[in-house]
This record gives structure tokens, C-alpha cells and sequence, in this order.
């Protein structure tokens, strides 16, 4: 049959220049005269399709659709930044501040409840003292639910300094669920490419902050973002200390130097693994990497809470729905520093967390251990698991 | 000017019939199911000579009130009639009803249609003929038994659904059945069907036309008896893509394989696309119509921006330094690194 091949499914000739590449970069789109018969992206949403349909059952298909969508994007505030309107010229365009209006919306609800239980039981302890924290003036503005607006880049203040990080919102909940105090130490163990730091950088509570990341082109990343963010005066007060080591040997070269840890692990990416084909992690090539990911996450997690002090918490955050990944790794990490290490760690119960921000975000309901926010349409951001511990000795 | 014909009830079927048998002028319009009620009544003669004689010995001439009555309108009917032949200046007016007429519509239906295409006015008799005649030659008349009372066949049904129709010359409409049978390779008797049921694709751009079929049968997978079932021609593409990507990212729809194999049952073409939104949504996408309709925004800007892009095509570079494994926070990527070939690939 005369059947006309529509331009649209048709590939462009590669340009043809010869270079010398690494072996794990070589077939990159713009080079590639064909394409291959199975590309990663489809590997990785067969392998989605076969593990969430059953972990997630209903839920999946409209989960399925939103990482297959665009994303939606929050503005991370930069109050570094000196240029005098970036968060009324950005709200003029229709978005919020989803933070303090979450969490305005929870105290005054909050505040109902007391004086509902107060006249009550006048012996026990004020709830709202009981009512956990989070890390302070964090600001981050998103589009209202159903609203697909995109963010302009940011543009540079009179010194050069950006106004605000673009970056999936839901990124910024480990950091608010981390709870930093003034003065605390804070280790961000795989900090690349530094949408976190940053965000932790925001609270102005952070006596000294480690960030490290395997990858040393993702820390020249992380270096470059943190120079188009921050103030040189800031950076040269030594208050980031940046490295490019292996997280797993920080828990002995650190042990019980931190007050927050932050180890948000090398994960699947299963939003970026469904859309983008370069370099996936769901390659051939890469399978085995792939599969000893569980174990990297749990290695990499008891580095964090041998780092940590006593007292301190400990925030394991990933961007995959995957159970194996995330509930999984917890669970083995606690049972080994326990046996192995002999450090007691307890999670700490995030409902409260996702109960204040359900109006923006999409959680899943009823994890065994940890809050997952769920991709879905109207409020595409995620996926996102994260799970607080405190170290207990 | 009335009240000589007040006496005169509007004709009825059977007289219009009679009329034709008497003067012999569409043996086929016969054919098409009016109910021959006049062995019953029985009117061997007018006192006057037959309106449509009449009509006949004045081709082209001014259009009376007194012609329109007689030719069975209501005077309501005839006032609105007479109004609109006269501000559309159309000469042929009186031919152009006889046509209509000829081919089985009653009054009202025949008023309906000059109000929704008054652009019919303006027709030549002969032209409108000849065009009806091509159609009937097209297969758009249904060969009904005479048991069956009062059956509209296709073609009164298609005209009246569709009056623009009669505007189209014959070579338009050949056009699109050629390209039905040819590219397309319905069978004669699927592009009537077509043709029938939407024959809005008689006005549709012939390459968008051929586009939408080759959605269906290449993204889609379905076959010819299919999409002809499933009036797939009623649809706009955008909607058609809507429906069908919404379904496909839900993981409810795949494209078949080489052998025509999918690992999921795929809901029949039928289900998607001849339902209401609520009953699609409800029963074959199983999803909330917000969700469905923050896709159907995205889908349109998508479809914009790469309208934009195929305008201003160019080879930019993407960035460099793309080194973006496990990067799932941040972006400095520009909109373009949206567009790499395997987007439209999304399953």
C-alpha cells in the first residue's frame, strides 16, 4: 500500500562529526543515523508498567500519564538575590508561595483544634508545641493546580545573581522535612546538581555545609550553580565545603559530625528515564548498575547515619516510586545500623507533613514508612519519596 | 393575492409522487421508499394544470409566493422563502426547489436546509441536477423495499444533515472519493459510508484528510471495516489525538507490533470515539475529566510549538554539557531539549 511516511516519525540525518567520546556517551541522538530497536525509554516504562501497576494498582495509570507530560516546575526564591521584586513580578503571573500558604492554612486549623481540645484536657501538653518543625523561610512559588503556565528563566540582579532556581517543587519537601535550626551542620551527601543545597542554603540557619557528589563534572555543576546563586562574599566565607568523594567513606572519615544529613541517593529517575533516552539508566549497558542501585542506597544512607550526631536527623530522599528503592532501603538500612553498628534510628512520622501540603501535592496513601508525592495532571510534580530518621545514640 | 389558493390544501406525498409518475421526470427518486399511498386516493385531475407543469413552462423566473404554495409550503414557509431567495438575488430559485422537491424532501425540510445553507439560493438548477445526480451515481442511494414506510434515504439524509454539500461541484467530491479509494483503500462501499455519515470531509483539506487515516491506521493500528464503523471522519484530528494519546500514556492503548500483536486488549475504535466525553472518561479512560482536560491543554500547546517549530526550523545545538543522568531537580535546559526525536514516540 501506498503508505506516505509522515515527517513527523522520520529521523534526521546525523551531522557527521567524528569525535572521540566515551564509550558511554557515544550514541547520542543528534549523532545517531538510527535509531535503536529499543530504546531505553520504552525498557524503562515497560519495567514501570510491570512493577507499579501492581504496586500502585489504580493509581498508576494517571500517575503513568503525568511523567509522560510535561513537567511542572516551582520557583525556588533565591533571597540571595538583591534585585527588589522578583516575588511580586512572579505572582503577578498567577503563582504562590505553596509554603507559607500550606502552612498558614495548617495553623489556623490547627489553632481551631487547640481551643476545641484545650477546655478539655487542660493537663496534657499544648499541641501546637507537639506540632513538629521545618526549615525555615523557605520560599517557593508554583501555579495554581490545573494551571500549565511555564516559568521565563531567571534573569541576573545588578550583581549577577540569579532570582530564582527552577526546579521540580516537590524537591524542596526533604529539605523542609530536614528541619534546620540556626547553627546546625548540615551534610548534603549527594548534593548534584544542587537544587537541595540551595534550597538549604535559603534558610539562613546553616553554620557549615558539606556538599558532596561522586560525579566530578555534576560538582563543577553544583560549583557553577552555586556561584550563579550565591554572593562571592558568601562563598568565601568558607561556609561550603564541596567535594567530590565517594558518600559511602564519609560515614567513617565524619562519624557524629552532623546535626542534619541530607542523602538523597542516585536513584532510577523514573520520570526523566521514561522521557529522556541519553544516558539512560535503563540501557542494556547499564542493567547491572541498575540492579545493584538498592544496595548503593542503603550503603550510602548508613554513611549518612553514621554522620550524623546524636540527636540529629536524617532525611533519605529519592525521585522513584519504586518500593525496592525507597520503603525497601529504609527498613534495611535501620536493621543493619542496629546489628551491625549498633546505632538505635527512629523514623519520624511525616502524616502531619503531607496532610499540610496535600493541597498542592499529590501523596500516596499509606506507605509503611516514609510519604511519596505521586505525578498526576493537575499537580505534575514528583515522583518524590522521602523519609525522616532521627539518630537515637 | 392568497385567497383564490386558500381553498388549496398544501399537496401531500402521494400527489408529488403522482407527479412525478405523470411526468416522468425521476423514475428513481420512485424508488427510495415513498410509500405509494395513492392507490388509496384516488385525484385523476387538477382543476388547473399541474403547479410543477407550471413551474416547468417558467424556468428561471421571478419566484411568486403564489409558485412557493403550490408547491406545497405553508404560508409562513413560503413568506421566509421568498424572503431569502430574494435578498440572495439567486436567478435559478424555482429549479433549485424543483430539484429538492424531486428528490423526496418535504416543505419543512427543504425551509430547514435554505436556513442553514442560504447559499443554495444562489445555485443553477442544472448544476444542483447534476450534482445530485453524481452523488445517486456515487452509490448514496440505498436501495430500500417498499415495505419499509417512508425510509429518507441516504441522500435526503446526507443533504439534509449536510446542505453545504450540494455547494461542492462533482470534481471536489470525486477528489475525496478517489483519494478514499485509492490512498486510503476503503472499498467503494466503505467511502459511501463515508461520505453518508461525515460528509464533512468533502470540505476537508485532502492531505490533512489522508493524515488523519494514517494516524488511525499506523498510530493507532486499526483497520479500514473499523474505522468506518466508528465514523472515524466525524472527528477532528486534535480530538481524535486527544482521545487516543490520553488513553495510550495511561497505559490503556498500544500501537501493534509488525504481527499486529499488542500486549493489552485495545479498546475498539468505536468505544473512544463514538461516545460523550463523560461516558469515554467514565468507562474506557477510567480517569477525572480534570486530568483530562489539563491534557487536552498541554496536547494543544504541544501541537502549537511544533507548528512554531516546523516554521523556523533550524539545527541549533543543544547544550553541551548535558550530563544529566539522575538530574531530577533543576532547569537549565532550554524548551528545545523538549523536542528530541523520541518524543513523539511516548507510549
Amino acid at each position: 500500500m501506498a503508505a506516505s511516511v509522515l515527517t513527523r516519525f522520520c529521523i534526521n540525518k546525523s551531522k557527521g562529526s567524528i569525535r572521540f567520546i566515551q564509550r558511554r556517551y557515544r550514541v547520542k541522538t543528534k549523532w545517531a543515523a538510527t535509531r535503536p530497536t529499543f530504546p531505553a525509554t520504552e525498557l524503562a516504562l515497560h519495567n514501570f508498567d510491570t512493577s507499579y501497576s501492581i504496586q500502585l494498582r489504580d493509581l498508576w495509570p494517571s500517575i503513568r500519564v503525568a511523567m509522560l507530560s510535561e513537567q511542572k516546575y516551582g520557583a525556588l526564591i533565591n533571597s540571595f538575590s538583591s534585585a527588589p521584586n522578583v516575588i511580586t513580578e512572579l505572582e503577578a503571573q498567577g503563582c504562590k508561595d505553596f509554603i507559607s500558604i500550606d502552612c498558614t492554612r495548617n495553623e489556623v486549623h490547627q489553632s481551631s483544634l487547640d481551643s476545641m481540645t484545650s477546655h478539655r484536657d487542660s493537663a496534657e501538653l499544648d499541641p501546637a508545641a507537639l506540632q513538629p518543625s521545618m526549615s525555615p523561610d523557605i520560599k517557593c512559588l508554583v501555579f495554581p493546580k490545573g494551571d500549565i503556565s511555564r516559568f521565563n528563566p531567571a534573569r541576573p540582579d545588578s550583581s549577577g545573581i540569579l532570582g530564582y532556581y527552577l526546579l521540580d517543587a516537590a524537591s524542596v519537601l526533604p529539605v523542609l522535612a530536614l528541619d534546620v535550626q540556626p547553627g546546625h551542620t548540615v551534610l548534603d551527601l549527594c548534593a548534584a546538581p544542587g537544587g537541595k543545597t540551595l534550597a538549604l542554603l535559603q534558610t539562613h540557619s546553616v553554620n557549615h555545609l558539606w556538599a558532596n557528589d561522586l560525579s566530578g563534572s555534576r560538582t563543577m555543576r553544583l560549583r557553577r550553580t552555586l556561584q550563579s546563586y550565591l554572593p562571592k562574599e558568601f562563598l568565601e566565607e568558607n561556609k561550603i565545603h564541596i567535594t567530590s568523594t565517594d558518600g559511602r567513606q564519609l560515614g567513617m572519615t565524619e562519624e557524629k559530625s552532623f546535626e542534619r544529613v541530607l542523602v538523597d541517593v542516585p536513584c532510577t529517575t523514573d520520570r526523566h528515564s521514561a522521557m529522556v533516552e541519553e544516558n539512560n539508566i535503563f540501557k542494556r549497558s547499564r542493567t547491572k548498575e541498575r540492579q545493584k542501585l538498592p544496595l548503593l542506597q542503603t550503603q550510602l544512607l548508613l554513611a549518612g547515619i553514621q554522620a550524623t550526631r546524636g540527636g540529629g536527623n536524617i532525611v533519605y530522599s529519592t525521585c522513584s516510586l519504586s518500593q525496592l528503592q525507597n520503603e525497601c532501603v529504609v527498613q534495611k538500612a535501620i536493621s543493619l545500623a542496629q546489628r551491625e553498628l549498633g546505632i538505635t534510628v527512629q523514623v519520624q512520622d511525616l502524616r502531619w507533613f503531607a496532610q499540610c501540603f496535600s493541597d498542592t501535592f499529590h501523596f500516596a496513601p499509606q506507605l509503611s514508612v516514609g510519604e511519596l508525592v505521586l505525578p498526576h495532571l493537575c499537580a505534575n510534580f514528583g515522583p518524590i519519596y522521602m523519609c525522616k530518621l532521627q539518630r537515637m545514640n | 393575492m392568497y385567497s383564490t389558493e386558500q381553498h388549496l390544501l398544501p399537496p401531500s406525498i402521494s400527489q408529488i409522487v403522482r407527479w412525478m409518475w405523470r411526468w416522468s421526470v425521476c423514475p428513481v427518486a420512485v424508488s427510495r421508499g415513498y410509500m405509494p399511498f395513492c392507490s388509496t386516493q384516488q385525484k385523476p385531475h387538477q382543476a388547473n394544470p399541474s403547479p410543477i407543469s407550471q413551474v416547468t413552462h417558467r424556468p428561471g423566473n421571478q419566484l411568486t409566493l403564489c409558485s412557493l404554495l403550490k408547491m406545497g409550503f405553508s404560508e409562513t414557509q413560503a413568506k421566509e422563502m421568498h424572503e431569502g431567495a430574494t435578498k440572495s438575488r439567486g436567478k435559478h430559485v424555482h429549479s433549485v426547489l424543483t430539484a429538492l422537491l424531486l428528490l423526496g424532501l418535504n416543505p419543512s425540510s427543504i425551509l430547514k436546509i435554505m436556513q442553514k445553507c442560504p447559499e443554495v439560493y444562489s445555485l443553477k438548477g442544472a448544476d444542483l441536477q447534476q450534482r445530485i445526480d453524481h452523488l445517486r451515481k456515487m452509490g448514496l442511494v440505498e436501495g430500500v423495499s417498499l415495505s419499509v414506510p417512508l425510509f429518507p434515504g441516504s441522500l435526503q439524509r446526507m443533504i439534509s444533515r449536510y446542505p453545504k454539500v450540494m455547494l461542492l461541484p462533482v470534481k471536489r467530491v470525486n477528489m475525496v472519493s478517489r483519494l478514499l479509494r485509492e490512498k486510503c483503500l476503503f472499498t467503494i462501499h466503505q467511502a459511501t459510508d463515508i461520505l453518508r455519515d461525515s460528509p464533512e470531509v468533502l470540505e476537508q483539506d485532502l492531505s490533512k484528510l489522508e493524515y488523519k487515516f494514517q494516524y488511525a491506521y499506523f498510530r493507532m493500528g486499526v483497520r479500514q471495516p473499523e474505522m468506518v464503523k466508528a465514523k472515524l471522519f466525524r472527528l477532528s484530528l486534535s480530538e481524535l489525538r486527544c482521545r487516543h494519546c490520553f488513553l495510550e500514556q495511561r497505559g490503556l492503548y498500544q500501537t501493534p507490533d509488525k504481527k499486529g500483536q499488542t500486549l493489552i486488549l485495545n479498546p475498539p475504535l468505536k468505544d473512544i470515539l463514538c461516545v460523550s466525553e463523560e461516558t469515554y472518561l467514565v468507562q474506557v479512560a477510567m480517569a477525572d475529566a480534570d486530568e483530562f482536560h489539563v491534557f487536552r491543554k498541554l496536547m494543544a500547546r504541544e501541537q502549537e510549538e511544533e507548528g512554531r517549530e516546523d516554521e523556523y526550523s533550524s539545527d541549533e545545538e543543544l547544550e553541551e554539557d548535558k550530563d544529566d543522568d539522575e538530574d531530577d531537580d533543576g532547569l537549565h535546559r532550554r524548551k528545545r531539549h523538549w523536542n528530541t526525536g523520541y518524543k513523539k514516540d511516548r507510549k
